[in-house]
């Protein structure tokens, strides 16, 4: 892994997983640092200005998951900036509630875990 | 003057700092020594606390119910009348309603203490049987709506893991065949009873009875026709509802089940509680919450056995079931969503409570907590034929005083366009005789919830179905028609007992030749 960029283990769970081309466990490498607006730039897309920079967070892994491996209805996953109610986060096996949400700065291999929660009784 | 208009948009980030989901110590409220895990309702716990905290919540919800009787003793022996019985749906809660009942109740792993006696002593649940026998039943919905597949055998494989549990899977189909219903126990009838669901000129549902013949309408085409001929989205999930409640009610009878668990959360219920009462089954709140259902029946002698049906998860929020799978790696295979309901009553009230839980977890609670205090004013009339819950009385009379009933022709004539049913092109019954009865109707019969789920058309449109016969399911017909001899005694029993060759026709795999 280069210094400038970060490798995390993304799991789904709780049926989750079905939007993400059913597959529950992936390596995700993103940039250690990202637009501010957590947009995720393509390919071809002009250098960042360094002032608009931010060390890349959980709303920008989000926003990441939802442009390159969503391939299924991205109204299920998310809804304004954040996840859509009833999944719940863990990051490295803790609630996100406890690290800031969205918030939480990512540092390199960190698992994060995003469970349905709204499959049925 | 101050303008009263929207504030300057320049001022859009000046957003109050946002309250911390927790209190003020990150460490576990139990422990006191751990890092928390999890944030439940604003306290913080640990993980090696939170398994716990789930299973003595689930344990304290169950267990005042398992025993027949309350008795004066503080902690009795845990004795069951009957079996149990677990419905399953492969979703996160009845997955999680498995595992810990096979944990506590059935797994025989005693813990012993530093004498080698069993931890708990003799009387706890680990240590006695408290069922003789479990059983996991599931009601596959695939037949009801295209597109959906059939999940039989990957739930097989889920309660596989757990040999003390027998599995049973109906079909949601079954609602409608007459061999099912004899072999839980059903009373027998001869006669296919049907509904004028689709009659838009009045509310009064009247009953179309015919005899059976061999040749009679499959159980899915029945289910399909059912469906079809309801008016609304809400309908179709509120009939499913019922249907898989009944059909889970009907199995635990022929298990010999006092008890049958639901994996319902406190989330769950909640949406479940809103939910029937916005579609006016306020009178069966409590039912909602905890039930002892015993089979109705007008005009029967015998007293049939009482089920109790308890959802031990009651207290423990979709979160926390979450949180609690992922730590005991518990398999949860997932619901499928049904398809053409997402825009019923329960879907929306899903949705609005499941956002209300993100920010106001402790609300989601409270609507549990207030709907356990509701009680209905008077004694319920009996039970409703097609739900099967209490009913109150006189709701046709207040009906009557409240609404309009029936249109005019002239304005019927000018408002009503009937859209093209698909179900209208199958074949009509092949029914060796048909009569209608205009003195029987399911009306009275109904609760007001149920006659308004038949009942009450979309404002965006009506839908009506033409005057196709809507089969009834199978447990609507005995008691409707003990019902009409009960009212008529000194009258012909009707075509059913009038000739005896078809009733033999009718339940000739079911006598035995000598």
């Amino acid at each position: 892994m280069s210094s400038d960029t970060l490798t995390l283990k993304v799991e789904f769970g709780g049926g989750l997983e079905l939007l993400f081309s059913n597959k529950r466990i992936r390596d995700v490498t993103i940039p250690a640092f990202v637009p501010g607006d957590s947009s995720v730039p393509s390919p071809e897309s002009e250098s960042i200005q360094p002032t608009s920079l931010k060390q890349a967070d959980v709303t920008f892994l989000l926003h990441y998951l939802r442009e390159k491996h969503l391939t299924d209805r991205p109204e299920l996953f998310m809804e304004k900036d954040t996840v859509r109610p009833g999944i719940l986060v863990l990051i490295n096996d803790t609630d996100w509630e406890l690290e800031g949400e969205g918030d939480y700065v990512l540092k390199d291999k960190d698992e994060i875990v995003l469970i349905s929660t709204l499959h049925g009784g | 003057m101050s303008s009263c208009g929207n504030p300057d948009s320049s001022e859009a980030d000046a957003l109050m700092p946002r309250r911390l989901k927790y209190g003020r110590s990150r460490d576990c409220v139990r422990c006191r020594e751990k890092p928390g895990n999890i944030v439940i309702r604003h306290a913080v716990y640990c993980r090696d606390c939170f398994s716990p905290l789930v299973t003595l919540k689930f344990r304290k919800a169950l267990q005042p119910s398992i025993n027949a009787s309350a008795g004066t003793s503080k902690r009795p022996r845990l004795k069951a009348d009957g079996n149990l019985l677990m419905a399953f749906s492969g979703g996160l809660g009845s997955s999680l309603l498995l595992d810990i009942v096979h944990r506590i109740y059935f797994s025989n792993e005693s813990v012993l203490n530093e004498n080698e006696e069993p931890v708990g002593g003799k009387n706890h649940p680990r240590n006695a049987d408290v069922w003789p026998s479990a059983t996991v039943c599931y009601v596959e919905v695939c037949n009801a709506f295209p597109g959906m597949r059939d999940s039989t055998e990957e739930l097989r494989t889920v309660v596989s893991q757990y040999p003390c549990f027998e599995y049973v899977a109906t079909r949601i189909e079954d609602a409608f065949d007459r061999s099912w219903w004899l072999r839980v126990g059903g009373l027998p009838s001869f006669s296919q009873l049907s509904v004028d669901i689709g009659n838009p000129t009045s509310c009064d549902l009247s009953i179309i009875s015919a005899l059976f013949t061999p040749a009679e309408r499959s159980p899915t085409d029945c289910l399909l026709a059912y469906l079809s001929s309801l008016p609304t989205q809400t309908a179709i999930s509120t009939a499913i509802q019922t249907f898989i409640r009944i059909l889970t009610l009907y199995t635990a009878r022929s298990r010999g089940a006092s008890h049958l668990l639901l994996g319902t959360s406190l989330t769950s219920l909640s949406i479940s509680l809103i939910s029937s009462i916005s579609q006016g089954g306020g009178y069966t709140t409590r039912e909602e919450l905890q039930e002892e259902w015993t089979q109705s029946g007008i005009g029967s002698t015998e007293i049939a056995p009482t089920i109790r049906i308890v959802r031990p998860l009651r207290d423990v929020t979709m979160k926390e079931c979450a949180a609690y799978a992922r730590w005991n790696n518990i398999t949860v295979v997932g619901k499928q969503r049904v398809p053409a309901t997402t825009q019923g009553i329960h879907s929306l009230t899903k949705d609005f409570i499941v956002g209300l839980e993100k920010d106001y977890p402790s609300t989601v609670s409270t609507i549990a907590r207030t709907c356990a205090k509701l009680a209905p004013k008077d004694a319920p009339k009996g039970s409703c034929l097609l739900c099967q819950r209490p009913m109150q009385h006189d709701i046709q009379e207040w009906k009557n005083r409240i609404s309009i009933r029936s249109f005019g022709e002239a304005k019927l004539a000018s408002d009503l366009h009937t859209p093209p049913n698909p179900h209208n092109n199958m074949p009509p019954p092949p029914l060796s005789s048909q009569s209608i009865d205009q003195t029987l109707s399911l009306t009275p019969h109904l609760c007001y919830s149920c006659h308004t789920t038949l009942t009450s058309r979309s404002s965006r449109g009506l839908k009506s179905t033409g005057s196709l016969p809507v089969p009834l399911p199978v447990w609507v017909s005995p008691p409707l028609l003990d019902s009409a001899r009960v009212v008529n005694p000194d009258e012909d029993r009707g075509e059913v007992f009038q000739n005896r060759q078809p009733m033999r026709d009718a339940i000739a795999e079911y006598l035995l030749e000598s």
